[in-house]
């Protein structure tokens, strides 16, 4: 097990160093340079072409791969020169933001998809498993975009259960009032997110309960007596709830991918909607900073599911 | 000079584990073994599952890559795919395989599958080759509507046929026969073992014929192999194995042909507690301390056992 | 074989073959189009999404042929939020341009590039899966590899990059940078298929009947995984309408003067659009959802067809 771990990490490194390589040349092809905003209209090309050599911009591509690396574990991101403040401190305000609503959206997940496949399972082709099948086909079909535009406008303009913009209130102002706001604020988009991501888990569970009902390890607990609720509870369910928690891994990876969407779609201000800021306003450090640690993210939520996997199922660990 | 040599062939496949996923050690599924197959002859090669006789008959056709040894047709080693495409090998050398569901493809009409071979080694317009796809389907005893059919319409008696039709399609010298017919009901396995003899005789084709069941294996073959933990135990004659066994192993697979008579029931029974008893208590003479077949001993012109040297003394006095 | 020697085997001779050949043709088995054909015909509501769907595209190709995409284009701020019904049919957006006009460009734009993005991603994809399935060993263990990392970059933002930078953007760069991206889910599942069909003795016959290992996996292995390479394909494609028009959407798919059924979805991004002016993006959005409802729902008919153990449409 702990081998499978290690082995899975060391995998790892490899794997981070040539992101990083792809995400420094990515920086590199964009246009302009780090000077963009700090230049002003009278500087001479000749004091700009001393300020690039200073900065290393005439070095070797790989010269200026190293020192990003060393920077980078300094913990040294660079300034955007469209707040004119450091890096870290922007993406680090804004992650707050959509962790909040990622950890949500995630529990939301769980807590309506494991009953709906349950229920969906146990009741084969009745009217309530069709009802949910129908659910998970049309969420699979449409697109993200389109579901949580049409969210908005029928639960926060047309009905007007829950606000539309931002994270939390501005006229909220007392600490439990402000919890209180962002909590509002972040319901509708984490329940849409939820809705997409449940439909893995619920037909998941369907077929694995549909699976586990005629194995002969559930024939033989109801032939010996056990009543129906407790063979679901403590053979099928246990067998199939762990499985289901290396979900959690990939469903972080589809989370931050969904983030640009639900952050457009409701103005909230996490790192989705600073991206999409940033690329119009062209400010290539963080655009640079935020695409690494997407990366980096996804590797961690992928390294995640895997290490489950490989403690659930010993196949897994074999390969 | 044979048909086909093979020398001393070797298939090792290797075993990965450990952190690394290095080859910590291998799979010995043949492990040094030499026979020569004569023009027109059945030969045999007889073992229980696991025991590499397949494989050895994949490294034949040119379907697995040997570790080590040669396999000589024609004076070239074949184990060397440049020299098969050379001598266009596989129009010679054939298989029939033991699954005849799985071994045609069932997205394929039966024409274009007995077609596949003759299209790839001989170039005949499209009326010749149909004409020689329902010859073929003729002498398989398969009327001509089987055409344009697929697979999966057939009995697996009639796939087995066609699996033999496709074999034979190129006129090869020689076919090597995995099994061919220990997934079909014993009713049909007489009549499919019966029509691979007469195509024998009509065409003049070699079989390597592998099976598990020695009590087929004589209905068949004139020489016979015993092959036993990827080494050969025992060749000989039909005549050398079924009456002069020498091997405990070949004794006791002899053993266990089933007896069908109810009257010699009780008496076959008790001659396979015996032979099931020497094996065990001889096993440690006859194999050697990592459990491994000795080399062949020469006992006469045609017969050659694996034999501990104490026995081979008793039999040179 | 020589041809004497047969003749002497078998009865059959040359007079015969015409006879034999046409008799064989009678009694051949249906095709499995003809198998997919009565499924739909023995469920309405797949025939009914068939139907919408060809008509549906056929409409918007056509269509598009009649309508100037330049003059469709230019704002007239004298029309702007003309309502449906009055002067134009589904009124006007905020430049006063018409929505029916957008949304027949639109719809082609996006359709297009979906069958594109399909095409060219699908074909990879299979083929990624096909040879790393076939060959396993170390060829699969890097192709493996490769795939494992695409898996892990974060798409959307390598794509809004990747579109930001590139120097000559247009239709088809767009759609190679696209199916760049998009080709993995493929080539999974189709190498899991591979992988278990290359084991199959077919496979080894057709090496022992001399055929090349090309012809083997595209014309052997391929028509074996046709049904799953079908169904594939149906829902990749109404996965890849949304990729295209959720990237427009956010404003880095199509470029602004080309309309794009996710540019018009943005117009919600109005707070007063997106209620007062609600025809400006809602048609588009229903007709989204209608199509990739549609499509995926032909693409599990298939499904069902293919597999003869949930099929409605046998006798």
């Amino acid at each position: 097990m702990w081998k499978t771990v290690l082995r899975r990490v060391l995998i790892m490194i490899p794997e981070i160093i040539i992101l990083s390589i792809l995400v420094f040349l990515l920086a590199k092809a964009m246009p302009g340079d780090p000077f963009t905003g700090s230049i002003g209209p009278h500087t001479s090309a000749a004091q700009i072409h001393h300020l690039k050599e200073a900065a290393g911009l005439y070095n070797p591509w790989y010269e200026q791969y190293w020192n990003w690396v060393v920077h980078l574990f300094h913990g040294n991101l660079g300034t955007s020169f469209q707040y004119q403040e450091p890096v870290t401190r922007i993406i680090g305000n804004r992650a707050i933001n959509t962790l909040w609503l990622a950890v949500f959206a995630m529990v939301l997940t769980y807590a309506i998809g494991i009953p709906m496949g349950l229920y969906a399972g146990r009741n084969q082709n009745k009217i309530g498993d069709t009802i949910i099948r129908v659910y998970t086909f049309v969420t699979m079909s449409i697109p993200f975009f389109v579901i949580l535009v049409l969210g908005l406008w029928i639960f926060g303009y047309v009905l007007g259960w829950f606000p539309t913009t931002g994270s939390v209130s501005a006229t909220a102002n007392s600490g439990m009032a402000t919890t209180l706001s962002r909590l509002q604020h972040i319901v509708l988009p984490g329940l849409l997110a939820a809705l997409f991501g449940t439909v893995n888990i619920v037909q998941y569970l369907r077929s694995e309960v549909i699976d586990a009902k005629g194995s002969d390890y559930v024939r033989t607990a109801r032939s010996k007596g056990v009543p129906t609720g407790d063979v679901f509870r403590h053979h099928i369910l246990r067998n199939s709830l762990l499985p289901i928690a290396a979900f959690a891994g990939y469903s972080i990876t589809g989370l931050l991918g969904g983030s640009l969407y639900t952050e457009m779609v409701f103005s909230y201000p996490g790192m989705g909607l600073l991206f999409l800021n940033s690329i119009s306003y062209r400010d290539y450090t963080v655009i640079t900073a935020l695409v690494l640690l997407y990366g980096i993210l996804n590797l961690f939520g992928t390294l995640l599911s895997d290490i489950i996997l490989s403690a659930v199922d010993p196949r897994v660990r074999i390969q | 000079m044979s048909l086909i040599e093979v020398k001393d062939l070797e298939v090792h496949y290797p075993i990965r584990s450990g952190f690394w996923n290095r080859v910590t050690d291998e799979v010995l599924a043949v492990d040094g073994i030499s026979l020569n197959i004569e023009a027109g002859e059945t030969y045999g090669l007889v073992g229980e599952s696991g025991s590499g006789k397949s494989t050895t008959g994949k490294s034949i056709v040119g379907l697995e890559k040997p570790t080590k040894g040669q396999i000589i047709y024609k004076g070239k080693d074949i184990t060397k795919p440049s020299n098969r495409r050379e001598l266009d090998y596989n129009q010679d050398v054939q298989m029939i395989f033991q699954d005849s569901l799985s071994s045609l493809n069932p997205r394929k009409r039966i024409e274009d599958i007995i077609a596949e071979p003759i299209r790839n080694f001989e170039h005949l317009d499209k009326n010749q080759e149909k004409l020689r796809v329902l010859q073929l389907l003729d002498i398989v005893g398969l009327d001509a509507d089987a055409l344009y059919k697929y697979p999966h319409q057939f009995s697996g008696g009639q796939r087995q046929r066609i699996g033999v039709a496709r074999a034979v399609a190129t006129n090869p010298k020689l076919i090597v026969a995995d099994e061919p017919v220990s997934a079909l009901d014993l009713s049909v396995q007489a009549q499919v073992l019966n029509f691979m003899k007469r195509i024998q005789r009509d065409f003049g084709i070699s079989y390597l014929f592998i099976s598990h069941d020695l009590g087929v294996v004589r209905h068949m073959c004139d020489n016979i192999a015993i092959m036993h933990r990827g080494r050969l135990v025992e060749i000989g004659t039909r005549d050398d194995i079924y009456n002069h066994p020498m091997h405990i192993y070949t004794k006791r697979l002899l053993s266990a042909i089933p007896e069908t008579s109810v009257e010699g029931r009780a008496e076959a029974r008790a001659h396979r507690e015996a032979v099931e008893q020497e094996f065990q208590e001889n096993q440690s003479r006859y194999y050697d301390k990592d459990g491994k077949v000795l080399p062949l001993v020469d006992v006469s012109a045609t017969h050659k056992v694996a034999l501990p040297e104490d026995e081979i003394e008793e039999e040179d006095k | 074989m020589s041809q004497n020697q047969l003749n002497r085997q078998s009865s059959i001779s040359e007079e015969d073959l015409a006879r034999l050949s046409k008799e064989a043709e009678q009694e051949a088995t249906p095709s499995s189009l003809r198998i997919v054909w009565n499924e739909f015909k023995a469920d309405r509501p797949a025939l009914f999404a068939l139907v919408i769907m060809v008509i549906f595209i056929l409409f918007v190709m056509i269509a598009s042929l009649f309508i100037n995409q330049g003059q469709a284009m230019a704002t007239n701020i004298m029309d702007s939020y003309d309502k449906p019904f009055t002067q134009f049919f589904l009124g006007t957006d905020q430049g006063g341009r018409s929505i029916a006009k957008q949304l027949i460009l639109g719809s082609r734009n996006s359709i297009g590039i979906a069958i594109g993005l399909t095409i060219i991603s699908s074909t990879f994809g299979i083929c990624y899966g096909l040879i790393a399935g076939y060959f396993g060993g170390i060829v699969d263990n890097v192709m493996m590899r490769i795939y494992d990392f695409m898996l892990m970059l974060p798409i959307t933002l390598f794509i809004i990059v990747l579109v930001t930078i590139i120097p000559n953007y247009n239709v088809v760069t767009l759609t190679l940078i696209l199916s760049s991206f998009y080709w993995m889910g493929t080539s999974r599942l189709i190498r899991a298929r591979t992988l278990s069909e290359s084991k199959k003795d077919y496979v080894a016959a057709s090496k022992t009947s001399g055929t090349s290992t090309f012809k083997i996996i595209f014309r052997e292995i391929m028509p074996n995984i046709s049904s799953l390479i079908i169904v594939d394909t149906m829902l990749s494609f109404a996965e890849n309408i949304g990729v295209e028009t959720g990237l427009s959407y956010l404003g880095f798919g199509l470029p602004t003067n080309t309309p794009s059924l996710g540019t018009m979805i943005a117009n919600a991004n109005d707070p007063s659009s997106i209620t007062e002016y609600w025809w400006t993006w809602l048609l588009a959005a229903v007709e989204i959802i209608i199509l990739t409802l549609s499509i995926s729902y032909i693409g599990q008919v298939i499904r069902r067809a293919t597999d003869a153990s949930q099929r409605l449409g046998d006798d």
